[in-house]
């Protein structure tokens, strides 16, 4: 197809163009003067829960080192008996800023171990001095019992099994009708994401009533993403792995453009945001999350007995089986591979929204997960739905079960161990069928 | 806008340690990427064993700086190993599902507060290359060269061992890929299953193509070490492999001159990119028509966005890259 080849490389080279054009025009119009002198105050604070209160005593001697992003270091300090210690930086600027954990006293520990380091960024160090806190203290769940603890895990684990299945879904359907390993899979769990933000914070809608829209419109980006590029590049005759870097590269364009219009901070969507937690037997867990954990099943069963029963799920399975035989019964790939593409895309939102109600909203939050996805479909078999529901649904238990014993920055090595173990034992997974390899 | 700094920048960009060091780490990549057909998604973590094995060297091993290259060594081969065996038996996908997965969770692993105390944690490893400066016959406050490439004494040197050493590795690759290793690793990409039925253990080779492209790769992060003076986790998210990636599909896989003149033209364009876009929002944020168009603290975001859409116009619209052929050029094996 020249001529579309021509469009497409003309379009490009026109929008980089005029985009350069615009740079150009708009250089040395504006200016700001920024003077002063600018600080970053570093406060750490021991935080301990009495009668249900939580309680704050400021920490003394305990090292504060700010350094810019490329590591040179811009100041060092000790925090006084307030807790708190001052630290001269040049500019506005991003920085990072560091707790020297060693400095700490005896028997005092962050309350997150991870948070030994806070970025500021420019864009948030909007007056002439950023506060930065650390809290010290335990964080509530040392004086649970092994068992409170286990239990815990397990219904954490569950949610997460939940959002990792649906979100592996759709990526495990489209290896299996298209032969492409999606890359960009992860971008399309923070797209319905991000999304599901704009219309709760933006514009203010109840998660429950925007939902389903934005479910919609996910879906019909993943049709967008399939009508727009892998389509195309199948009816080009463009190999699987060629498509794969492609999908590599799309990864890379989404992953940026979200963080351009959404900024690189985690944010919280507004509705169900403050809820307390529920008690049941040794479990803590919020409203909130028990809603989402039984909608999540009812989705995943739901899908389950759409694949099995009806005619278009059935479809779907002949032609993730085998394509030639599939279309040789009459079955029309294109359509079904389109149905495949919408799913995923609504799928992958699903998962998107209820992570973002879980944790937080960022633009990299689907591709943090990408890995855990492709455990979870190769644990099960690529190709297989079934197996992405069952393998990913084991991954996000064995995750979270494993951060009894890891520590929890650590927690998805154990995913990547599994995902070892699966290809030297089993590499078809547990739902695979084998094929002659080597 | 400083139309003269912008050029001048972006002309010391094509021979500066960036292309270096992109250039070495895509030479290594296209060992296993152009020549022998393997999806090596993790190129960053092997460039993390060279870049830690020259870190702990004197901190923790306490000998000699020149024992960070038998170090870096022995962990791109425990590395090869692990994403190798499970994976290279079987097809291409599921080595670039376990490299890409493997190479974040080494970064995790070496920025985790757990092995703080081995790896020195987010803040990486400092106060190794004291031996190398010693080396430096350049004077390192003094500015050396014509404008605009004009450096360091110190920078100026790194840039010498840089392309000694891309011209070392090309030379090799060069020589490798025309002996008769070379030819049954190229014939491995074209079809397996062909070289498999002459007898040649295909398993084996791609094991040896992985550790020998890993080794380069391995020196690419020595030499970001080296440069840096300081060894940082960061460095080695695989957004980098992705950008490695992208410059070598610039230049063209399976071409030695692609995977340097590839990285030396990414990072023109990129450096080009970057500095027209930091001029326009130097005065605050760019605004056409009363809209924002992009404030400085997007500017990295827009020309990664560049990287990515460069890199699926190039898959798609000229695989060969600038120099390729595109008999060679067999992603898919025909």
């Amino acid at each position: 197809m020249p001529m579309t080849k021509h469009f497409w490389l003309k379009a490009f080279l026109m929008v980089l163009c005029s985009s350069f054009t615009l740079f150009g025009l708009g250089a040395g119009t504006a200016q700001a003067a920024e003077d002063g002198e600018f600080f970053i105050i570093a406060s750490v604070q021991n935080q301990i829960l009495k009668d249900s209160k939580t309680e704050r005593t400021p920490v003394a001697g305990v090292t504060i080192k700010v350094t810019s992003l490329d590591g040179k270091l811009i100041g060092e300090a000790i925090t006084g008996e307030d807790g708190l210690c001052k630290i001269a930086v040049p500019t506005r600027d991003n920085y990072l800023i560091d707790i020297d954990i060693k400095t700490l006293p005896d028997g005092l520990n962050l309350i997150d171990a991870e948070k030994t380091q806070v970025r500021v960024n420019q864009e948030l160090f909007t007056t002439s001095t950023k506060r930065v806190t650390f809290f010290t203290g335990d964080s509530g769940v040392a004086g649970a019992s092994e068992f409170e603890r286990i239990m815990q895990r397990l219904a954490d684990g569950i949610r997460l099994g939940i959002i990792i299945a649906m979100c592996s879904v759709g990526l495990s359907l489209i290896i299996g009708t298209t032969g492409l390993t999606n890359f960009a899979h992860g971008e399309m769990v923070t797209f319905g994401a991000l999304v599901a933000f704009f219309f709760n914070v933006n514009l203010n809608i109840p998660i429950l009533i925007c939902g389903p829209l934005v479910i919609l419109i996910s879906g019909c980006f993943g049709l967008l993403i399939n009508w727009g590029i892998f389509a195309r590049l199948t009816k080009r005759a463009i190999g699987s792995n060629s498509q794969l870097v492609v999908s590599l590269g799309l990864s890379l364009m989404l992953i940026n453009i979200y963080l351009f219009l959404f900024g690189g901070r985690t944010k919280q969507l507004t509705s169900y945001s403050k809820q307390v937690n529920l008690r049941i037997g040794p479990i803590g867990i919020t409203p909130r999350d028990l809603t989402t954990m039984f909608m999540g099943i009812g989705i995943l069963l739901s899908v389950a007995l759409f694949l099995q029963r009806s005619r278009f799920g059935k479809a779907i399975r002949a032609v993730s089986d085998n394509v030639q035989l599939a279309s040789a019964t009459g079955i029309d790939t294109q359509k079904v591979i389109r149905i495949v593409w919408f799913a995923s895309g609504a799928l992958a939102a699903t998962g998107g929204i209820f992570r973002g109600l879980d944790e937080q909203v960022s633009f990299s939050m689907g591709s943090d997960l990408i890995f855990l996805m492709f455990a979870g479909i190769t644990l099960g078999g690529l190709g297989s739905a079934y197996g992405a529901l069952v393998g990913g649904f084991f991954i996000g238990i064995f995750v979270e079960m494993a951060a009894l014993f890891v520590p929890s920055e650590l927690k998805v090595a154990p995913a990547l161990f599994i995902l070892i173990l699966v290809l030297i034992v089993r590499p078809q997974g547990i739902f695979g069928r084998s094929q002659r390899v080597g | 806008m400083d139309w003269l700094k912008i050029i001048e920048n972006t002309l010391r960009a094509s021979i500066g340690v960036d292309a270096i060091y992109f250039a070495i780490a895509a030479i290594g990549l296209n060992i296993h990427f152009g020549y022998t057909g393997m999806l090596n998604f993790g190129q960053a973590a092997f460039m993390a064993c060279g870049s830690y094995g020259l870190g702990m060297t004197a901190q923790y091993f306490g000998v000699g700086l020149w024992w960070g290259i038998p170090i870096g060594i022995v962990f791109v081969v425990i590395l090869s190993l692990i994403v190798g065996i499970p994976t290279l038996r079987l097809r291409a996908d599921y080595l670039a599902i376990v490299t890409i997965a493997t190479a974040e969770i080494v970064r995790l692993f070496v920025r985790s507060v757990k092995f703080n105390k081995v790896f020195g944690g987010t803040e990486g490893i400092s106060n190794f290359s004291r031996q190398y400066r010693e080396l430096n016959p350049f004077e390192p406050s003094k500015t050396y060269g014509i404008r605009p490439f004009l450096f360091t004494g110190y920078s100026i040197f790194t840039i010498f061992v840089g392309w000694i050493l891309v011209g070392i590795f090309s030379l090799f690759t060069w020589q490798l890929m025309r002996s008769p290793w070379g030819r049954v690793v190229k014939g491995i990409r074209e079809d397996e299953d062909a070289v498999r039925s002459l007898g040649k253990n295909v398993y084996a080779y791609k094991m040896q193509a992985l550790v020998i492209g890993g080794v380069i790769g391995m020196f690419a992060g020595m030499l970001l070490a080296l440069d840096r003076g300081s060894v940082q986790p960061d460095n080695y998210s695989r957004m980098v492999t992705f950008y490695i990636l992208t410059a070598l599909v610039l230049g063209g896989l399976a071409k030695v001159s692609g995977s340097v003149f590839g990285s030396m033209f990414f990072w023109v364009l990129f450096v080009l990119s970057d500095n027209i876009m930091r001029e326009a929002t130097r005065n605050g944020p760019l605004r056409v028509a009363g809209f924002t168009i992009i404030e400085s603290n997007q500017v990295g975001a827009v020309n990664y966005m560049f990287v990515g859409i460069g890199l699926m116009l190039l898959i798609v619209f000229r695989p060969q890259g600038l120099f390729g052929n595109r008999q060679e050029m067999a992603l898919d094996g025909r």
